[in-house]
């Protein structure tokens, strides 16, 4: 197939394109209860071809690219069809022109995981056989869980030499935990790990199956009104979104991002004045997730926020191009250096501290965030209440000069730091 | 015009059955299903221009199903010739056969008693007035472009205005012993996000369009773009929510929020199965308001979820779930109906044929009421009109509502004050939330630009809407 793509797009005189072909290989396991409820695998593969034209508009050079799928099968007609459609498409988009993604080096990685010392099949039914391996209890369980592992393979072709791939291998799942007495609740967790990682499952089920027996514990919302609010876990990546998310040169491009390199856009306020720093600076670095991007872009760690200061603006090939930067394309991961603070140190004053929401969002447009409590710890300076309900409803933009972050980490496939962070006064509707 | 069927499983349909035919020689059930979809997305902003095809939604697959001494089993594959017939057969029962030996301790496989499979056959295509590559594509970016200039235009304050349409023409095949059904399917939808700017703040203002149909659903769209820039304008200025308890008039979208995922992913009756939802205890019983008629189905209503027939070979139903007041039943995929020992409704869905499918919601409403909405507004002495939904999270367990809304607008004697605030998140227990529904509106507004999905995954084209309604919420 590649080679009847590369066929068509030489009849066709397309000069520049690029071609990303994307095999899956997959073993799946769906259980509710103690039951294996349905099996399944999967042997895929995708053609996407991307193609560019470069024409002149009232004067200026641009260029149009549109991109479509190309199937096993198809005969060379349909494939000439199918792209000749795509090239004129491409003639009326009219972008900018910009520089397509040179070749620098090509090779094909695979990306290293004690996942490939496995079958597929053997990686799904050891992640199973740990996630199961702490649901021993009577009093809370596992309900429900789906496990999958994974094997991708990606190859990238482009006009101008690119010629390069990688595979890797992960496992991923979900699993809901209930506990029925005094009350039937339960959490959703997910999961996702680039190495057969045992141990970690186990400790997120555990951890899981706690939370889930102190909600069952939890009957009040907390009342309305301004908390020092503590959250923990995935949510904390959530938090950093917002300064990924305004730090993309898309944003920067477009202006619905103020932000400038070298300034502190962290103590940004909403006039856009610069306000003092009282809490924890943050600094920050994207990581890829896999070595080279769908354009053709070999991906290196980037640092991003240092103290505060905003370092570069990252993105793809286009609005890297328009911004004279070298584009990085996007990232799956974020390192945030850790804060002073303990957990326990947040926790000698008052506070909500939320360990599950039914929903955690931050928009990174608005800075708003929010969400409604499934389960928090309400500590009033005398004792800690499990509490159930109500949303909490705040702005990045207003709490964060002074947020903390604990100095304990967390670890998982999308984001290594701090475990918990803290804001002041954020609006809570309780009771 | 209707909807033509594919050419390329018209090809297959000859080479499936020969791999069907040798399933159902190794297996007591097996059926297999054929998608042939296109979908392309078409967005104009400040930033550019794109035309591209959804990955997403855009597939040439194929996916078996088997039932092994009554085991589930499936294998999703995307390629198969009339020579590869044996190869394809070989890898399925390899692959199935090798996953599953080794299970967590005390985890046993489910056996299913047996799989109905009545004799039917399908031939149906939907309608459409004007093809979207018929129209072309030079002719949607004009009117995209066209739209997008005006609407940056609006203001000082506008800094973009993204306006999009897409489209999806599908072609599926179910072949199992007794079934033979295609169908063939086209939805569009568009919409006009204007954005506005003031300091490090950006709003925005969201008008949708949708349909089952073609091109046509744009006729539309460009009537909403000073709703649009207005919204998006109105909102640099809201004020923060002061939490509470209020009366609340909801706008149809927002309606269709409360419908969907406050009480819709709460009568998906996989949840049942896994005695995850809180409704399996209320059939029969009053849950809402007797004011209140909610029904699902891909043949509810004309919308983008629409079809004949399920990806499972369920055909599709207009089910009843809520009964002046009372709760009559859920929504079910197949393999649910199965442990439940009830009749499927068609809601086995996939979000593409490497996906397994779950109960899955289609076109979810609330019938229409008597009400007028000027009567509505002017009975509420303080409360809020709620607009532009912007995202829900279902729980089915405990039925706690988590929708987040854009725009609060104050009712103060009856009257709009014009003062808006912004966001608002709407919280409480679902049957709180409709048993206090006190009027509805005399008619309906429905539209599905959005995907609806399970957790946080399994992406499918849902609809939901339904009248104003009257209701007590708390709002934050």
């Amino acid at each position: 197939m590649k080679e009847q793509i590369l066929a068509s797009l030489k009849r066709l005189h397309i000069e520049e394109y690029i071609i990303n072909i994307t095999s899956y290989q997959s073993a799946q396991m769906f259980f509710v209860k103690k039951s294996l409820d349905c099996k399944r695998a999967e042997n895929t593969i995708t053609y996407n071809v991307n193609v560019y034209r470069t024409f002149d508009k009232d004067g200026k050079e641009m260029k149009g690219n549109s991109s479509v799928y190309v199937y096993n099968g198809m005969t060379d007609a349909e494939i000439d069809a199918s792209l000749s459609r795509a090239y004129l498409a491409a003639s009326f988009v009219c972008n900018p022109a910009y520089d397509p993604m040179e070749c620098t080096e090509n090779k094909f990685i695979i990306m290293e995981s004690n996942l490939f010392d496995h079958t597929l099949e053997e990686c799904c039914e050891e992640t199973s056989k740990a996630l199961f391996a702490e649901d021993n209890r009577k009093d809370v369980f596992i309900n429900s869980a789906e496990v999958f592992a994974y094997e991708i393979n990606v190859e990238i072709i482009s006009s101008t030499g690119i010629d390069s791939g990688y595979v890797k291998r992960y496992v991923s799942g979900e699993f809901v935990a209930q506990c029925k007495e005094p009350q039937d609740v339960e959490t959703y967790k997910d999961f996702r790990y680039n190495d057969l990682d045992c141990e970690s499952l186990k400790s997120k089920v555990r951890k899981t199956l706690e939370y889930t027996l102190e909600r069952a514990k939890a009957t009040e919302a907390p009342k309305a009104g301004k908390y020092r609010v503590i959250i923990s876990d995935s949510y904390v990546n959530d938090v950093f979104s917002y300064y990924s998310g305004r730090a993309q040169a898309g944003y920067i491009y477009a202006g619905y991002s103020t932000f400038e390199v070298g300034q502190n856009v962290q103590a940004l306020n909403e006039e856009g004045e610069f306000a003092d720093i009282k809490g924890d600076k943050v600094s920050m670095t994207l990581v890829p997730t896999e070595p080279l991007s769908n354009e053709g872009i070999w991906q290196k760690e980037c640092e991003l926020l240092d103290n505060g200061v905003l370092k570069t603006y990252y993105g793809g090939l286009r609005f890297s191009r328009y911004l004279g930067i070298e584009p990085t394309g996007f990232f799956g991961c974020v390192n945030v250096a850790p804060g002073t603070m303990s957990v326990e140190d947040m926790k000698k004053q008052p506070y909500l501290w939320v360990v599950n929401f039914s929903d955690f969002q931050l928009d990174d447009f608005t800075g708003h965030f929010g969400g409604e409590i499934r389960l928090a710890f309400l500590y009033d300076g005398e004792k800690v209440t499990p509490v159930t309900g109500g949303s909490i409803n705040g702005s990045i933009i207003d709490s964060q000069t002074n947020m903390h972050f604990s100095k304990e980490i967390q670890k998982s496939a999308d984001f290594v730091g701090p475990y918990a962070m803290c804001f002041e006064d954020v609006p809570v509707a309780g009771v | 015009m209707k909807v033509k069927e594919s050419e390329y499983l018209k090809l297959k349909k000859s080479i499936l059955k020969k791999l069907l035919d040798k399933l159902l020689a190794r297996y007591e059930y097996a059926s297999i299903l054929a998608n042939d979809s296109k979908s392309t997305n078409y967005r104009v902003s400040k930033t550019g221009t794109n035309i591209s095809e959804d990955g997403t939604l855009s597939e040439r697959g194929f996916c078996v199903k088997v039932y092994d001494n009554g085991k589930a089993a499936e294998y999703s594959f995307s390629a198969i010739e009339d020579d590869t017939v044996d190869a394809v057969f070989d890898e399925i029962t390899k692959r199935l056969d090798t996953l599953g030996k080794t299970l967590p301790e005390g985890v046993t496989a489910f056996s299913f008693d047996g799989v109905e499979d009545e004799k039917l056959y399908i031939n149906e295509s939907t309608e459409y007035e004007v093809d979207p590559e018929e129209k072309g594509d030079n002719n949607i970016i004009d009117l995209l472009t066209r739209i997008s200039e005006k609407g940056r235009a609006y203001d000082e304050k506008i800094i973009d205005c993204s306006v999009a349409f897409s489209y999806q023409k599908y072609s599926k095949m179910f072949l199992s012993r007794n079934k033979d059904l295609t169908q063939n399917v086209m939805w569009s939808c568009g919409y006009i996000v204007a954005m506005a700017k003031d300091g490090e703040e950006i709003q925005n203002g969201y008008k949708p369009v949708s349909m089952l149909g073609g091109i046509e659903v744009l006729d539309t769209l460009e009537s909403k773009l000073e709703d649009a820039c207005k919204t998006a304008i109105e909102l640099l200025s809201a004020e923060q929510m002061i939490p509470g308890e209020y009366d609340c008039i909801c706008e149809p979208d927002v309606t269709g929020m409360i419908v969907h995922e406050a009480f819709g992913h709460g009568v998906e009756m996989d949840m049942f199965v896994k005695d995850r939802a809180q409704a399996q205890e209320f059939i029969g019983k009053q849950v809402a308001s007797e004011l209140i008629t909610m029904h699902d189905g891909a043949c509810t209503i004309p919308q983008v979820a629409t079809y004949f027939f399920d990806d499972e070979g369920v055909l599709a139903h207009d089910t009843i779930i809520i009964d002046k007041g009372i709760l009559k039943t859920g929504i079910c995929d197949a393999q649910s109906a199965m442990h439940l020992g009830v009749a499927g409704t068609g809601n086995g869905r996939r979000q593409d044929t490497t996906r397994k499918a779950y109960t899955r919601m289609t076109n979810t409403i609330f019938e229409a009421g008597t009400s007028k909405v000027e009567d509505m507004i002017a009975s509420v002495k303080y409360g809020f009109l709620l607009c532009q939904a912007s995202s829900g999270m279902e729980d089915p367990k405990n039925w706690g509502i988590q929708l987040m809304v854009d725009i609060a607008r104050e009712i103060k004697d009856g009257k709009l004050t014009g003062k808006i605030f912004s966001p608002i998140v709407l919280t409480g227990y679902v049957p709180d939330l409709l048993k206090s529904i006190s009027m509805i509106s005399d008619s309906i507004e429905a539209g599905g630009t959005g995907y609806c999905g399970k957790g946080y995954k399994e992406w499918v084209k849902v609809s939901d809407g339904g009248p104003y309604i009257k209701a007590r919420i708390r709002l934050g």
